[in-house]
């Protein structure tokens, strides 16, 4: 990154004051949550395709015999879901993620809340295709898009990525609100 | 398999949705540490940004405030933006992964006003180190204010 330009500097009696950046915890344990348990949960979050317990073991910055333990317990949790036998591999399980925030939405807001919510991301969602004319973002091609309306592909990734994210809000603010009502039986088929 | 610049998968092609886990626990870490006065996700309910607001004693009074803004998409993209205001004028950069017909997935637009045009790059794969080396890229610049 550039540096900032002269004018921009501290003068002299500012600098009889400069701040002690040495005092500050270290950006790369910052971004880790300093135990192995969030290096372990911080690795399978990262994994966007099923990951072997070696491959996980690196991301984590541990031992291979330490990963298998933490993929079982993860298992048993529902964090993780286990694809393949031989190697074993691993996926992030993304419907626990899901259920979580369906309770997160269900104990910190009221049904009242919910359905304003609601409201916003459908309104969004129908925008957005209507936008693009087509039933789904999956359906979407960004280049052919881009070249039809003459936008950029970064614009209409953003586009499509909005209209997912918006799908995605959809779904959880749904499920909180049948929940609401329907009691325990989304805690058991997501888990 | 971490979000890498070759991925061919559908998603990761046409997007994906923004990873409301992922700024959760980035904002759980850094709601407690002394660089950032506020970090707020917007909006609150599913954040679609996580807004971090640096203290403003790593700054000269010529900056008169400075956020890093991030999002991470489940597919492993992500868009970090740092954004300092000055008496005249503004500083931005940016560090990318998305598709764009303008750079490779893995780009950078350099400040001061991180242009349409940035500059292709290849990011660390594993998004704790992204994060980290956008934060070190920060503190350099925030150190050469009070050095000269």
């Amino acid at each position: 990154m550039e540096e900032p330009h002269s004018e921009l500097q501290a003068d002299a009696e500012e600098r009889t004051n400069s701040p002690d950046f040495d005092a500050l915890s270290p950006p790369e344990e910052l971004v880790r949550g300093g135990r192995t348990r969030d290096d372990f949960f911080d690795a399978v979050l990262g994994l966007d395709s099923p990951a072997t317990v070696g491959d996980i073991a690196d991301l984590a910055g541990h031992g291979v015999d330490a990963a298998r333990e933490y993929l079982e317990w993860f298992e048993r949790m529902g964090i993780v879901t286990q694809i393949t036998e031989s190697p074993a591999t691993y996926e992030r399980n993304q419907s626990y993620l899901n259920w979580r925030r369906v309770q997160t939405l269900r104990d910190d807001y009221t049904t009242a809340e919910l359905l304003e919510f609601l409201k916003t991301e459908t309104t969004r969602a129908e925008d957005l295709a209507e936008e693009f004319a087509v039933a789904s973002p999956a359906a979407v091609s960004l280049s052919k898009h881009a070249a039809a309306t003459e936008q950029s592909i970064e614009d209409v990734w953003e586009a499509v990525s909005a209209w997912k994210t918006a799908q995605r809000r959809i779904k959880l603010l749904e499920r909180a609100l049948a929940s609401e009502s329907g009691g325990a039986t989304d805690q058991r088929t997501a888990v | 398999m971490t979000g890498q610049d070759e991925s061919t998968a559908s998603e990761s092609v046409s997007g994906a949705p923004i990873d409301f886990d992922r700024l959760g626990i980035i904002r759980n870490r850094f709601t407690t540490d002394e660089r950032f006065t506020q970090v707020v996700d917007q909006p609150e309910f599913a954040p679609e940004r996580l807004v971090c607001v640096y203290d403003g004693r790593f700054y000269p009074s010529s900056v008169q405030n400075a956020r890093l803004e991030l999002v991470w998409f489940e597919n492993g993209d992500f868009s970090l933006h740092y954004h300092e205001d000055h008496d005249e004028g503004t500083f931005d950069h940016r560090w990318d992964r998305h598709p764009s017909d303008h750079n490779t997935r893995d780009h950078i637009h350099p400040g001061p006003d991180a242009p349409t045009h940035g500059d292709d790059t290849s990011h660390p794969s594993d998004w704790r180190d992204v994060l980290s080396m956008a934060l070190t890229e920060i503190e350099t610049r925030q150190r050469a204010f009070w050095e000269g």
